[in-house]
């Protein structure tokens, strides 16, 4: 899939993987395709971004605000919410097993240590929004994808986290699309 | 005291309990204690020579769920 991409389009798909990980997410998201787009500051796609006022800080505090959205917190907070004190459990548990008893529990080792392995595979909507940047590619009668092209699939509906943070930033497919075109009579993708 | 934190916890649970990400992520928490707190109690008990059929009767379970989720754990 990735032999018609170029350099830059590569290492933003290598930079998106390094993104996962560094969130400690377990699959490369269209959020953090959105991210590696920046990892090549001169490549087409950031250039265009740059254009919507969309840069690395501005995806970065999005992905922020959607992850605290998605995780109320930890623990405690939300056995707040049931009207549960984890801290007096805890405390108890202490008390009858000795210290650290409750977090000493297969269960809780289970839960916490969430293995990380080499392998961060693709989420099905960041597969689905590759294969559309070579779609884009087509449609613009371009023989290789650059990062122009990622991002043209990532502004596609179906796509998921990064379609919804770049339309609210008035990104949008058309838009892009036709400052593609533009550059294309003059310019060399990337 | 007690009775202000009991009353602050049921107005947080009213307010939040009506967004399902907030309810069904306590009730995710929840599930995680309540096996924390089950395996303390059956580790503690067959160190004190319970057998898996008094355990399974107090925990209202059947012996053999009992057993085969803790067999592996060498209790």
């Amino acid at each position: 899939m990735f032999e018609r991409f170029t350099d830059k389009a590569r290492r933003a798909v290598v930079a998106a993987r390094e993104d996962a990980r560094s969130r400690r997410d377990d699959m490369i998201r269209t959020e953090h395709l959105l991210m590696g787009l920046f990892d090549a500051p001169e490549a087409l796609a950031a250039t265009l971004l740059g254009g919507y006022g969309v840069d690395r800080t501005v995806v970065d505090a999005e992905i922020e605000r959607m992850r605290r959205a998605d995780r109320p917190g930890t623990d405690a907070e939300k056995l707040a919410i049931l009207g549960i004190d984890l801290d007096e459990v805890r405390r108890q548990a202490d008390e009858a097993f000795g210290p650290g008893a409750l977090d000493r529990t297969r269960a809780a080792r289970e839960r916490g240590g969430r293995p990380r392995g080499r392998h961060i595979p693709f989420h099905r909507a960041s597969k689905k929004a590759l294969e559309l940047s070579l779609r884009e590619a087509l449609r613009c009668k371009h023989n290789h994808i650059g990062t122009e092209h990622i991002l043209l699939g990532l502004l596609h509906t179906e796509t998921g986290a990064a379609q919804h943070i770049l339309t609210a930033h008035g990104v949008t497919l058309d838009g892009v699309r036709a400052a593609v075109a533009d550059l294309g009579r003059g310019a060399a993708s990337g | 005291m007690v009775d202000a934190m009991t009353d602050a916890t049921k107005v947080a649970a009213a307010a939040s309990s009506r967004d399902p990400a907030v309810g069904l992520a306590a009730v995710a928490s929840l599930r995680g204690l309540l096996e924390s707190l089950e395996e303390l109690q059956v580790a503690n008990a067959r160190s004190q020579g319970w057998s898996w059929q008094q355990i399974a009767q107090v925990l209202q379970v059947s012996r053999q769920a009992v057993h085969k989720k803790y067999r592996r754990f060498g209790f």
